[in-house]
């Protein structure tokens, strides 16, 4: 039997900024904050006056003043990537206790144009640990560990380890995803003409491809580029209102295990399993009523285990639910349809486009001109979406079904 | 010669630990109600939320738990790789992070999870004996 927040708030509409990837012309993060807010107002007709409750990793009052709004219920909570579904879970709250009946979830990160003219986000949250004088960094920062890679590297040894599979296994969720970005004009790596990169990949390039921290080649990583995008949630009685199609949000979770990584007592494992748990219960739903699935894929192995974790694989089996060719363009298990954080977008923190392309598919607009040439809309009426923020640590789980008429 | 990596920035509720590794000894906090130690050192015990803490000297003994080679690196540590990094399961059952020594790099799958390590202590500075582990021959 669902849960008493079963289909109590709806995602409305969903859109990017402007222009997102690799930027020639240096954009700021409150830029891409921005044009994905007007997008998504103009999108649903919507106006930005009548938002309500604003949901952003740490932005919301600066967004607020920038957009002229006093919304009634602010909130920024900033756990890393998995924010925006968290954000999705506090928002349908708030509408179910009848604070608001307008909620903006917006996400804006310049992880590419940074480089250029410097960039701004919550600190540390790659790492874990907090500051440089917190205990957990004191006790790590000694031992040669940088990006995100360094630390990841070490999960996918643990998983080769328990389960028997090889980097290689991996390299095939690399592989298919390429595949979906190849059907999608606005994936950074749709083509060697948009990117020198881009365009199809075998498993062998991915396995030669440059060594970062063995066993994780290059294309085993997501991309840090640039990023923008916003969805609204409203009450059942506001997207009755709307043009636009409702994509119901069934059920929702979270759930944290560690910040450090010295803390992460499995590392074949993380907080999904919990927090999809949470949302299948909630929604009277479970694994085997979905029909696709958006997963957090900052690196290959992050993927594979999230599968495992949401119960679309046996522990130890996730890659194959690509090595197979089920998670392929036309295969019976459609995932990261959008080329995922490897081959569409990541920008820092890839929870935004998750939910963005899950309303995209739930709502038949997933290949309308601008998000997607032919073969990338499937036919799935029902999503779960998984964020993974942190080292493997904070995790949101929804789950998505399409609207019945 | 002056040691070049990047030296941790002390605190100061964790002066047992460094005052021990000068002594060539691995502290570990200790919880003096429920007896159990924890890695990282905290303000407030993890397990059951006393204040009570205190140290106790580990065996300093352990054993791989996973591991990773970097290959590319940026800051102090660039012009060491490739160098391999690892999660150590202590005997006392807390995990620790290191720069693994007494193991090749450039060949990743020669290492054994599970392997038998030990800690050492390199001195950074005078206040500050770094712990790092080591492949226990056999
Ligand atoms: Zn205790």
């Amino acid at each position: 039997m669902p849960g008493q927040l079963y289909k109590s708030a709806a995602i409305v509409g969903a859109a990017e900024a402007n222009n997102i990837g690799f930027l020639d012309e240096p954009v700021t993060a409150l830029q891409l904050h921005i044009e994905a807010i007007k997008n998504v107002c103009d999108q649903t007709g919507i106006p930005i006056n009548r938002i309500e409750g604003v949901f952003s990793t740490g932005w919301s009052p600066e967004l607020c003043e920038h957009l002229g709004i006093t919304p009634k219920y602010i909130d920024t909570t900033a756990v890393g990537g998995s924010s925006f579904e968290l954000h999705v879970h506090h928002a349908m709250a708030a509408i179910h206790a009848g604070i608001i009946d307008v909620a903006l979830i917006t996400h804006g990160e310049n992880g590419h144009s940074a480089r250029k003219i410097g960039g701004r986000g919550p600190s540390n949250y790659g790492m874990g640990g907090g500051g440089v004088t917190a205990p957990g960094t004191e006790m790590t920062m000694a031992y040669g560990l940088g990006g995100a890679p360094s630390n990841y590297a070490h999960t996918m040894v643990r998983h080769m380890h328990r389960y028997g599979t090889t980097s290689e296994d991996y390299a095939h969720i690399a592989k298919v995803s390429r595949d979906w970005a190849t059907l999608n004009p606005r994936a950074a790596m749709y083509s060697k003409e948009k990117h020198p990169f881009g365009g199809p990949i075998t498993v062998e390039q991915v396995q030669d491809s440059r060594l970062i921290a063995w066993p994780l080649t290059i294309l085993h990583c997501c991309m840090v580029a640039d990023h923008g995008g916003a969805v609204l949630v409203t009450s059942p009685k506001v997207a009755a209102s709307l043009n636009t199609k409702p994509v119901w949000i069934a059920g929702a979770g979270e759930s944290m295990a560690h910040w450090n990584m010295l803390e992460m007592d499995d590392f074949t494992a993380t907080s999904a399993a919990t927090s999809a748990q949470t949302a299948y219960s909630m929604a009277g739903m479970g694994p085997a009523d979905m029909e696709m699935a958006l997963v957090y894929d900052s690196f290959t192995i992050t993927a594979a285990i999230t599968a495992e974790m949401l119960g679309l694989a046996k522990r130890g089996e996730g890659h194959l639910l690509w090595k197979d060719g089920r998670a392929a363009p036309g295969g019976s298990f459609p995932i990261n349809t959008n080329g995922g954080g490897l081959s569409f977008n990541h920008s820092g923190m890839y929870g935004m486009p998750l939910l963005i392309e899950a309303y995209r598919q739930l709502s038949g607009t997933a290949e309308d001109g601008v998000n997607g040439d032919k073969g990338k809309q499937t036919s799935a009426r029902t999503c779960v979406v998984n964020g993974t923020g942190g080292t493997l640590s904070t995790t949101g789980t929804l789950v998505l079904v399409a609207d019945d008429d | 010669m002056a040691y070049e990596l990047p030296i941790p920035t002390q605190g100061t509720h964790t002066r047992p630990f460094w005052e021990g590794t000068k002594a060539g000894k691995l502290m570990l906090p200790r919880c003096e109600d429920c007896n159990r130690t924890h890695w990282y050192p905290r303000y407030i015990c993890p397990h059951c939320q006393s204040m009570n803490l205190g140290w106790m000297e580990a065996s300093g003994e352990g054993f791989i738990h996973t591991y990773a080679v970097q290959h590319l690196v940026f800051g102090k540590w660039a012009k060491e790789a490739p160098y391999v990094t690892a999660y150590i399961d202590l005997k006392e059952g807390d995990r620790m992070l290191t720069v693994l020594r007494g193991v090749d790099p450039l060949s990743p799958e020669d290492i054994k999870i599970g392997a038998p390590v030990r800690v050492e202590f390199e001195v950074a500075s005078e206040d500050t004996h770094i712990p790092f582990w080591r492949v226990v021959e056999v």
